[in-house]
């Protein structure tokens, strides 16, 4: 039981690293990203393929797994995010195809059956084969990687991008450089979301191209909708609930999907600013509904 | 030539013999695949022209139409047309519905926010038909005599050639409306300018309807023919072609109707071409790559788009 329960926690970690992520996308740079599973499982396959082939440490595979993600942010992010319509959405699910259909090609990431005997992480003499100190270990990112965006959300380029969330085109009169700021913020997202697939994959030891389908990606929407877009602590809370509610409801898992769906639209419609979102954000989320009852 | 969801498969691409012969039959089929992208993009080009949003959920009406039409005829002996129709009727009336349960309330927001509930309507049709229906391939219930027509070593199914023509006829049906109808110019006008449109006494709200109508009957019509041509019908059938018609809509220009047909041709030959000279296992990685191109290069598309 106690095995049980440290394993939902580790997942539970990583889904928050994911939706931190994912959330910095849409609370900051006002976009959604389809393909956050993909990135995701890019840094999964990365850290699993040096630390199988080239025997890499996991202090390096690690890094080299989020910079790797980063790098492709940053590709995806220079067309997409210089523009001002919503593309951003559809590009990035088409990554993902993209990228499942790479994983499930190649012949290095093994196709559809995907890799095995992945190491688990040797770290300062540590067993992490034990679920005990693996979820210290995720504990230990998910606070650091917390601790580091409240500190951002909260400094001179935090108040650039509130800025940018709140009004661009105010911004950019300001002398705010909008286009790099969202191509940094989506940057960053990916290279997290990447080092949550190196966690991943050093975890569970074996991976294949279902965990990083389209619906790891609409999961991940999910629990940022839930919690709050644009709030750091709504986003730790709709990972922990959507993690942990689906296991209490295993005989239910064919109507996942179908809730998700509609939990996106319910929410939107009756609760735009999520469980825990507050200040300007959800005033910003919640205006239309006022201003489509005036029209309606 | 069978289009499997996510192509779970491990084509190597065998190099093919550079003829003639083959770039022609790459062409022919790339421009029927190409019709019914057109179709679709269609849809997006419309929705977006009057309302400045990407309907996610176009690809699962183009998986209702086909699903209507495939069930109809499993079940009655009913004439093929009036099946066609019938399809295409269910894919309108979900689209009218979808406008005003997932979008209408929306309305004025922020554009993530119609944004995200259409990603969530278009993962709750999908799984509700993965619910309903279950996830197997059914194939097309009516069999057709198609002739293979032999021209100068290409090979041409009559079937490609009704598709095609088909399509044709619904895009000059759509131009014809939108231009000489009064409720086709009430659509563009409302496009061009929603409180200009209100003052001249045209109702918004029920062209926003009349378009997703349109639109969605145009996605179903295309899913019908896809049904069809690849004898497949699944609850999944939708992602790919929507997100392809989606490339084709940005290609020819967004809100564009003309470059939507342009861009939905362009993207069919170029993917087939793609496929038959680079390696078919990469096939669906065209109209992404596509995609990337057009939005760097010139994101205006071909024809020019309207911001919105």
């Amino acid at each position: 039981m106690t095995e049980y329960l440290l394993h939902i926690s580790i997942i539970s970690g990583l889904y928050i690293i994911l939706a931190l992520s994912l959330n910095l996308i849409i609370g900051y740079c006002g976009q959604v990203s389809l393909g956050h599973a993909a990135f995701y499982g890019l840094g999964a396959y990365t850290s699993a393929l040096t630390a199988i082939h080239w025997q890499l440490p996991f202090v390096l595979s690690l890094p080299l797994a989020a910079v790797l993600a980063a790098l492709f942010g940053l590709g995806l992010g220079i067309p997409t995010l210089r523009l001002k319509d919503d593309y951003l959405a559809i590009v990035t699910l088409g990554f993902g195809v993209i990228v499942d259909l790479i994983l499930l090609n190649l012949e290095i990431t093994g196709g559809p059956d995907g890799l095995t005997r992945i190491p688990p992480p040797s770290l300062l003499g540590l067993d992490f084969r034990s679920k005990v100190w693996y979820s210290l270990l995720v504990a230990a990112a998910v606070l650091l990687i917390v601790g580091l965006l409240y500190r951002l959300v909260h400094s001179r380029h935090g108040r650039a991008l509130k800025a940018i969330r709140d009004h661009e085109m105010t911004a950019r009169v300001m002398g705010i450089n909008t286009a790099a700021y969202k191509i940094a913020i989506f940057t960053l997202a990916a290279g997290l979301a990447g080092l949550a697939g190196s966690l991943y994959a050093h975890y569970i030891t074996f991976i294949n191209p279902e965990s990083f389908g389209l619906h790891t990606s609409i999961l991940i929407l999910t629990m940022v909708v839930l919690g709050g877009m644009g709030s750091l602590l709504g986003s730790v809370v709709g990972a922990a609930v959507l993690t942990i509610l689906p296991e209490m409801f295993r005989r239910f898992a064919d109507y996942q999907d179908v809730a998700y769906g509609a939990m996106l639209i319910a929410l939107l419609i009756w609760r735009p600013q999520g469980l825990l979102g507050v200040g300007s954000i959800s005033q910003k989320f919640s205006l239309g509904r006022g201003k489509a009852k005036k029209e309606g | 030539m069978m289009e499997g969801g996510l192509a779970r498969r491990w084509e190597t691409g065998a190099a093919a013999p550079l003829a003639r012969s083959m770039l022609l039959q790459q062409i022919l089929n790339g421009l029927t695949a190409g019709s019914v992208y057109a179709l679709i993009a269609l849809g997006y080009t419309m929705i977006y022209g009057i309302l400045g949003l990407i309907n996610f959920a176009q690809g699962e009406l183009y998986m209702a139409g086909a699903f209507a039409t495939v069930l109809l005829l499993s079940f009655y002996q009913v004439n093929f047309f009036v099946a066609f129709l019938f399809g295409m009727g269910v894919a309108a009336v979900l689209g009218v519905l979808l406008e005003r349960i997932a979008f209408r309330p929306l309305r004025g927001s922020h554009p993530l926010v119609p944004l995200i509930s259409a990603i969530g309507a278009s993962i709750f049709l999908q799984s509700l038909a993965l619910l309903l229906f279950g996830p197997a391939d059914r194939s097309f219930p009516v069999q057709f005599d198609f002739a293979a027509l032999e021209i100068a070593g290409v090979s041409i199914s009559s079937l490609q050639v009704a598709i095609f023509a088909a399509a044709l006829l619904l895009m000059a049906l759509l131009m014809l409306f939108v231009k000489y109808t009064k409720f086709g110019k009430a659509i563009m006008a409302t496009a061009l300018d929603q409180d200009t449109a209100r003052l001249m006494g045209i109702n918004v709200d029920r062209m926003i309807s009349l378009t997703f109508l349109i639109g969605s009957a145009l996605s179903g019509a295309a899913g019908i023919m896809m049904a069809i041509y690849y004898n497949t019908t699944y609850p999944r059938m939708g992602l790919l072609p929507g997100l392809k018609a989606f490339s084709a809509a940005v290609l020819g220009g967004v809100g564009n109707i003309p470059g939507a047909i342009v861009g939905g041709l362009i993207l069919g030959v170029a993917e087939n071409l793609g496929a038959g000279y680079l390696s078919s296992g990469y096939k669906d990685a065209v109209a992404f790559a596509i995609l990337i191109v057009v939005l760097l290069v010139r994101p205006k598309g071909l024809l020019g788009g309207r911001s919105h």
